[in-house]
């Protein structure tokens, strides 16, 4: 920033209450609502505020006169004026008082004002974003949800099969109204998705950790797995081991036309508290043929 | 959208208060089921009128003035907009073969 002083025009001398009154007397020049088309003013009408805050405050002022500082001021969010929001179209203030004579007596030019109040009048109804939290497998199975409105009433909401984490639905013509009888806009509706206790997704398919006996992984079993559609016989192949993964076809995802598999990955638990029965025919069990589950892993090392 | 409430706590102005610039006619908010809603620019205009009486010292029938003019000033700037536009589309399409 340049010096604050002479950006005010007073001396160093000036009281708080000249260069408030210095202040008021430029900002009336180059407020940026009072010279809407001024790109020049409202520069200076920015560097004029903030010199203006920077002197208002008496320490800075008097550690900035001692030399302890410089004026390098604190950067203010770009403010919005009133003339950003008016010199859109569809401003509902705007007049055509100051022109009407020439549209009055000028038909080329009245031809071009009916052609732009028509299309003022078509304009659009702006977007509105709404948020949904929906469950897991509503997420997957599809469902049909209700929005309250901030404003009151209510949107329904059919959420399609397989929609994803972060995915925006478009509700055509639900958003705000246009401002004259141009259609609505849309709602447009983000939808986050809260995890599942069990299930998690892979793309199309839908990953789920099963917890198995020790004797249904070593002889083998049909027990009941859940899947987004209800539960279904899985039958365990002999010798099961955790991380043996089963595939059930079909019991995916539906994307498209394609509905993705489930796929089981077997967890073998030992029974908690320990079976003194187990402990002891392990004991005394000899394996048949040796068995090392590390030795492909001391190999390698 | 906002609504009244909102709007009141955004623009830190009381009820009375804006209840008097909607009939000055200062601010004139859209009605949904019987209740005022406003727009950001509905906001921005408060914030100037604000700006005009407290910083700028201007009074109440100086607000008033100010606002016809601006309004008129935009409605100029909007229409000078739309003429310059026509005036290239006409020099394009004159410019084709």
């Amino acid at each position: 920033m340049k010096d604050p002083y002479e950006i005010l025009g007073v001396a160093r001398t000036a009281t708080a209450e000249d260069i408030k009154k210095a202040y008021l007397r430029l900002a009336k020049k180059l407020h940026p609502d009072l010279n809407p088309g001024d790109t020049r003013a409202e520069e200076k009408f920015k560097e004029v505020s903030s010199a203006n805050d920077f002197l208002s405050d008496p320490e800075r002022r008097r550690r900035f006169d001692a030399g302890e500082i410089d004026a390098a001021g604190v950067e203010k969010p770009a403010q919005r004026f009133y003339k950003d929001y008016a010199g859109v179209s569809g401003n509902p203030y705007e007049t055509e008082a100051a022109y009407a004579d020439f549209a009055d007596t000028d038909s080329f030019f009245a031809d071009l004002l009916r052609r732009r109040a028509a299309e003022t009048r078509r304009v659009r109804g702006a977007d509105q974003l709404y948020r949904l939290e929906i469950d897991f497998l509503d997420a997957v199975n599809g469902a049909k949800k209700e929005i309250g409105l901030p404003q009151g009433g209510r949107l329904d909401v059919t959420i399609p099969a397989g929609i994803e984490e972060g995915q925006t639905l478009r509700l055509r013509g639900k958003g705000a109204p246009s401002p004259g009888e141009g259609e609505a806009g849309d709602a447009l509706i983000e939808v986050s998705v809260r995890p599942h206790p069990f299930f998690s997704r892979d793309g199309g398919d839908i990953r789920l950790d099963l917890p198995i006996t020790v004797s249904e992984a070593a002889l083998g079993a049909e027990v009941k797995a859940p899947t987004p559609s209800g539960a279904v016989l899985l039958r365990i192949p002999k010798g099961s081991n955790t991380g043996t993964v089963l595939r059930l076809k079909g019991k995916g995802v539906l994307r498209g036309e394609k509905r993705g598999d489930e796929l089981v990955r077997l967890q073998v638990m030992m029974p908690t508290p320990p079976d003194p029965a187990l402990e002891a025919f392990l004991s005394s069990w000899r394996p048949t043929a040796p068995y090392d589950p590390r030795r492909q892993m001391e190999q390698q090392s | 959208m906002i609504r009244e409430q909102e709007f009141l706590r955004l623009a830190q102005l009381d009820r009375a208060t804006l209840t008097v610039w909607i009939e000055e006619a200062w601010l004139a908010p859209a009605e949904q089921d019987g209740e005022r809603v406003f727009e950001e620019i509905d906001l921005a205009r408060a914030r100037l009128i604000v700006d005009l009486r407290q910083d700028m010292g201007v009074n109440d029938q100086g607000v008033g003035v100010i606002l016809h003019l601006l309004d008129q000033l935009h409605g100029l700037r909007s229409a000078m907009g739309e003429l310059l536009g026509t005036i290239h589309e006409t020099r394009a399409a004159g410019r084709e073969p």
